[in-house]
C-alpha cells in the first residue's frame, strides 16, 4: 500500500497541471451543461436576461460535453506514460518497482481525478434538474462501469502500448480512420434487414455488450503491458481483435439472422385470441409504397394496415414483421422476419404499415400478378400500470417514476421550434408513457371559451427496456418529442398552445408479453415502381382484400 | 565462489540480427567485471537482458541466483543500475528524487545518501532537467549506491564525461567495492583497467574471453624477436601468437597464450638464431586493440575464403 500511496503522491504532485484542467473542466461543466436545457427554469432565463451570452453559455456547454472526455485522454496519457510501458530506457524498469502496485497506484490516482470529480458533477446536475442523486446511486455507477468499458479502459490500453502524447494522438486518429475504412469496407457484405429484436447494436444490451468488450480486451492488454510490457502482443490484440470483429459483421449478421428466426417463433407465441385485428388500408395514392434499395437488389413494400380490437390500457408494439407471398401458380416466397419502424397499436391509433424487403428479381417476377399475401408481426404487449394527471405548471415539474418536464411555449423553445413538453430523464430514456395533452388554439393570454374544449394531443415516448443507464457523460437525458395536432389545419395554420393549468395524463407501461399477430390479404397487387431512383419511388396505390 | 551473474548459451536476436550468440559468462561475487568490446559488439544487450528489460532469445542467464526473466519488484532493491542513456524523472529536483527513490529500498542508508550528496557535490534543489551530464550521472549513481545493493550494473557509465567526473564517480565505485559485485560495460579501458578485477572482451555478440585481469596481462605480451640473420616466419605459428609481422630481421607479433617458462622454451625452439628475445607486459587497451584487430582480420579472411568459394562455384 505504501508503494502505491508513494507512485500517486509523486504523480498528483507532477500533474497537477492537468489535474487542475481535468477537475475544472468537471466543473465547468457541472454548472455550465444545464444551459443545454430547455424550459422555463432553464434556457429562458438566460436568454432573456443577457441574450448572446446566454446563447454563448448553451454552446460552452455543448463543448464541454465533449471536452470532459478530452481532458480524461489527456489526464490518462499523461499519467500512464509517467512510467512508460514502452522502450527500454526508463529509470523505473530497474527499481524495484511491482507491476499490480505501479497499476494500482494509476488506478487511484484516476479514481481520485477522474472518477470522483466526474461523480460528484453528475450528482450535481442530477440535483439541478430535480433529481435526489441518492436514489440514483446504482445507476450512476452502472454509467461509470459502461463509460471505464467505452471509454477509459480503452484510453488506458492505448496509453500503455504508445510511449508519449504525440504517439498516442497518432494512434488514436489512425484508429479512427481505421474502423471507419473497414465498416465502409464490410458495409457491402452485410444484410440489409435485420431482425429488430435482436439487432442490439444501439439498444442497452448492444451498449452493455460493447462496454463489456472493452472491458475485457482493454483489461487483458494493460495487465499484460504492465506485467510483461509485451507492446508487439499488446498492439496485436489491442488493435487486431476489433479489426477482426469488423471483418467478422458480416458473417455474424447473417447468423444471428438464421439464428433469429428461431428464436422469435419460440419467443412470440401465436395467440388462439389475437390481442389486434389487422385490416389491410388502402392507402393515399401520394403516399410512397415502395423503396428501392441503392444497389438495386432489393425493394422495400409498405403494406398500409389499420389495427383494430386492441384492449384498452394495453399497447403492442410491432418488433419484428414477415411477409409471406402466394401467386395463383403456386409460387410461394417468404421473407426472414425483418425489424421494423411501424407505429404502435393500441385503442384511438392511426393507422400503420407494413414495411418489408424483398428481393428485385422476386418483385419483377411477381409484380403484375394478383398476390396472396400474408403480414405477420412479432409484437410485444404492455400494459398501463399508472397514470398521473396534472394541471400544467408554468415551471419545471417532476412526474414520478418518468422524470422532470417543462412545459414549451412560444419564446421557451427557441432552439427547437417546437411547442409542448420536454422532459428529462436519468441516464437514459424514460419508461415508455403515453403523454395526452389539451391544445388551444388560440394564445394562453387570450381567455378561452367555454364551449372550445381544445384539441386532444398525445405522444409516446420512452422504452420498455429497463437497463440501469445507457453510457453518457451527462447524467440527464433530455428527450424532445412531438405530440400529435401541435399545429392548426395540418400545419398551415400555425402552432397550437399548451396553457398553463390544462391537464397532461402521464401513462406509464410495463411489457407484460410476446405474440404473433398478421392479416391475410387476398387478390394483392404489388405497388407499381415508376423510377428506380432511391429517394423519389413514387407508386400509383396497390390493391386488395382482406380475410 | 558463487557467482552474481551467471549465463547459459544465452542469446537474443532482433529479427535476423544476432545481438548476443550463446554468451556463457560468470562474473563471481566481489568482483569488479569490466565487459569490454567495440560498439555495436552487444554489450548493452547483455546488460539489458540481464536486467530483464529484454527477455532472452535462447539460453539463460541468473543475477543474484535469480532467472533474470523473474528479475523484477524486490529483486531490484539489491541491484543498482546506471546506464549512460537512462531516462532519469527529469522533472524532480535531485533532492525529490531522493525522497522517491528512498521509499523503495527498505535498506536505505540516510548516512551514505548524504555522504554520497557531498562527495558528488551534488545540488539537491536543482532539477535534473537543468544538469549537465556529469552531474545527472553523478546523481544516478548517489541514487544507485545509496541503499548499498549487492550488485551494481553499469552500462557506460563514464562515456562522455569529462576526466575529473569520471574519477569521481570511479572513487565512488571503489569505496562500495568491498561489499558489492560491480558489473560494468565500457570502451574506455584505461580507466577499467585501474580498478577491475575480471574483464571478459564481447566481439559481434560472442565473448572471446573472460577472466581475471592479473591472469589476462600475464597471458598476453608484446614479443619482439631479433634474429641473426633475415629468415621467413614459419608457416605453422601457433593459433596464439596475433599479429605476426616480419620486418627484416625483427619478428613481432602479441602473444595471446604466454606462460613464463613454456613460452620462452617455445620461442627459442622456433628461433633458435635469434639474438634477442623481448615480451613486455601489455596495457589493456593494447590487449583489446590487437585482439580486435585479429578478429576483424579473421573476419575479413573468412569472407575472402567464402567469395573465394563462391567465385570457384
Amino acid at each position: 500500500m505504501k508503494q502505491i500511496l508513494h507512485i500517486f503522491a509523486k504523480d498528483a504532485r507532477r500533474f497537477w497541471g492537468e489535474i487542475f484542467l481535468s477537475v475544472a473542466i468537471t466543473a465547468a461543466f457541472a454548472l455550465f451543461y444545464p444551459q443545454q436545457w430547455v424550459g422555463p427554469d432553464h434556457i429562458h432565463s438566460v436568454m432573456g436576461n443577457h441574450g448572446t451570452v446566454g446563447y454563448q453559455l448553451v454552446i460552452a456547454g455543448g463543448l464541454l460535453l465533449v471536452l470532459v472526455p478530452v481532458s480524461w485522454w489527456l489526464l490518462i496519457t499523461r499519467v500512464v506514460q509517467a512510467e512508460s510501458l514502452v522502450g527500454d530506457l526508463q529509470f523505473w524498469l530497474t527499481r524495484p518497482y511491482e507491476w499490480p502496485k505501479l497499476l494500482a497506484g494509476k488506478l487511484l490516482f484516476l479514481l481520485a481525478f477522474l472518477y470522483v470529480p466526474f461523480f460528484v458533477a453528475q450528482c450535481a446536475l442530477l440535483a439541478e434538474t430535480g433529481f435526489n442523486p441518492t436514489a440514483y446511486v446504482p445507476n450512476l455507477l452502472y454509467n461509470l462501469l459502461l463509460l471505464t468499458g467505452i471509454i477509459v479502459l480503452p484510453l488506458f490500453a492505448v496509453a500503455t502500448v504508445t510511449s508519449n502524447f504525440a504517439r498516442m494522438t497518432l494512434t488514436l486518429l489512425g484508429v479512427f480512420l481505421g474502423i471507419l475504412a473497414l465498416e465502409l469496407a464490410v458495409q457491402p457484405f452485410m444484410p440489409h434487414h435485420t431482425t429488430g429484436i435482436e439487432d442490439t447494436s444501439l439498444t442497452a444490451e448492444g451498449l452493455l455488450i460493447v462496454g463489456i468488450i472493452g472491458l475485457c480486451l482493454s483489461g487483458v492488454v494493460v495487465v499484460l503491458q504492465y506485467r510483461l510490457r509485451r507492446a508487439v502482443l499488446s498492439r496485436v490484440l489491442l488493435f487486431g481483435i476489433p479489426v477482426l470483429l469488423i471483418l467478422c459483421m458480416p458473417l455474424s449478421a447473417r447468423l444471428e439472422q438464421q439464428h433469429t428466426r428461431g428464436r422469435i417463433e419460440a419467443n412470440y407465441p401465436a395467440s388462439s385470441i389475437p390481442p389486434v385485428q389487422f385490416a389491410y388500408r388502402p392507402i393515399d395514392p401520394d403516399l410512397r409504397q415502395i423503396d428501392v434499395f441503392p444497389d438495386n437488389s432489393d425493394v422495400i413494400i409498405h403494406t398500409p394496415l389499420e389495427g383494430t380490437g386492441v384492449a384498452p390500457g394495453t399497447v403492442l408494439i410491432p418488433d419484428a414483421v414477415k411477409l409471406e407471398v402466394e401467386a395463383p401458380n403456386g409460387f410461394r416466397w417468404a421473407s426472414d422476419w425483418q425489424d421494423t419502424n411501424a407505429p404502435k397499436f393500441y385503442a384511438g391509433a392511426e393507422g400503420s404499415y407494413a414495411a418489408v424487403a424483398m428481393p428485385r428479381a422476386i418483385y419483377e417476377q411477381l409484380k403484375t400478378t394478383p398476390l396472396t399475401i400474408r403480414v405477420t408481426f412479432a409484437l410485444t404487449q404492455a400494459k398501463a400500470t399508472s397514470v398521473s394527471q396534472v394541471a400544467l405548471p408554468r415551471h419545471d415539474f417532476s412526474v414520478s417514476g418518468f422524470g422532470v418536464c417543462a412545459p414549451l411555449t412560444g419564446s421557451y423553445s427557441p432552439f427547437f421550434g417546437a411547442t409542448g413538453l420536454i422532459c428529462r430523464s436519468v441516464l437514459r430514456d424514460p419508461p415508455l408513457t403515453y403523454i395526452g395533452v389539451v391544445w388551444s388554439d388560440a394564445p394562453c393570454n387570450i381567455p378561452h371559451s367555454e364551449s372550445n374544449p381544445g384539441v386532444q394531443g398525445a405522444g409516446w415516448i420512452g422504452t420498455l427496456d429497463r437497463a440501469p443507464a445507457d453510457p453518457n457523460i451527462s447524467p440527464v437525458q433530455q428527450v424532445n418529442f412531438n405530440l400529435t395536432n401541435g399545429y392548426k389545419s395540418g400545419g398551415g395554420g400555425g402552432s397550437r398552445y399548451l396553457c398553463p393549468g390544462s391537464p397532461v395524463i402521464f401513462t406509464q407501461y410495463e411489457r407484460i408479453g410476446r405474440t404473433q399477430a398478421g392479416v391475410t390479404i387476398h387478390d394483392f397487387h404489388l405497388p407499381i415502381l415508376t423510377t428506380h431512383e432511391y429517394s423519389g419511388a413514387i407508386t400509383s396505390s396497390s390493391t386488395g382484400q382482406n380475410q | 565462489m558463487t557467482n552474481a551473474i551467471r549465463t547459459e548459451n544465452l542469446t537474443r536476436k532482433f529479427g535476423r540480427t544476432v545481438a548476443i550468440d550463446s554468451l556463457n559468462l560468470a562474473v563471481p561475487e566481489g568482483a569488479i567485471y569490466a565487459l569490454v568490446g567495440a560498439n555495436g559488439a552487444g554489450k548493452t544487450t547483455v546488460i539489458k537482458v540481464l536486467m530483464n528489460i529484454f527477455g532472452p532469445t535462447g539460453g539463460r542467464a541468473q543475477v543474484l541466483g535469480i532467472e533474470s526473466r523473474r528479475l523484477a519488484g524486490k529483486a531490484f532493491e539489491r541491484i543498482g543500475y546506471v546506464s549512460e542513456n537512462q531516462e532519469m524523472p527529469d522533472w524532480m529536483t535531485i533532492g525529490a528524487m531522493l525522497d522517491y527513490f528512498r521509499s523503495f529500498y527498505p535498506q536505505w542508508d540516510r548516512t551514505l545518501e548524504q555522504q554520497l550528496v557531498r562527495q558528488f557535490d551534488l545540488p539537491l534543489n536543482r532539477k535534473l532537467k537543468h544538469l549537465s551530464r556529469g552531474m545527472k550521472m553523478k546523481a544516478a549513481f548517489a541514487s544507485s549506491l545509496a541503499y548499498r545493493p549487492s550488485l551494481i550494473i553499469l552500462d557506460e557509465p563514464f562515456s562522455g564525461l569529462d576526466p575529473l567526473v569520471r574519477d569521481e564517480l570511479i572513487e565512488g565505485l571503489i569505496e562500495r567495492a568491498p561489499e558489492t559485485t560491480i558489473f560494468l560495460s565500457s570502451h574506455d579501458l584505461a580507466e577499467i583497467e585501474s580498478f577491475s578485477s575480471h574483464v571478459g572482451y564481447l566481439e559481434q555478440g560472442r565473448l572471446l574471453f573472460s577472466e581475471e585481469m592479473s591472469v589476462l596481462a600475464t597471458r598476453f605480451r608484446d614479443v619482439t624477436v631479433t634474429l641473426e640473420t633475415p629468415q621467413p616466419l614459419p608457416s605453422d605459428l601457433p593459433s596464439t601468437w596475433l599479429q605476426p609481422q616480419l620486418a627484416d630481421r625483427v619478428i613481432h607479433f602479441i602473444h595471446s597464450g604466454y606462460q613464463d617458462r613454456a613460452s620462452e622454451i617455445e620461442l627459442a625452439i622456433l628461433f633458435p638464431t635469434a639474438r634477442d628475445i623481448t615480451c613486455d607486459p601489455m596495457p589493456l587497451r593494447q590487449i583489446f586493440l590487437a585482439v580486435a584487430k585479429s578478429g576483424r582480420l579473421r573476419t575479413s579472411s573468412q569472407q575472402d575464403h567464402i567469395n573465394a568459394e563462391g567465385t570457384a562455384a
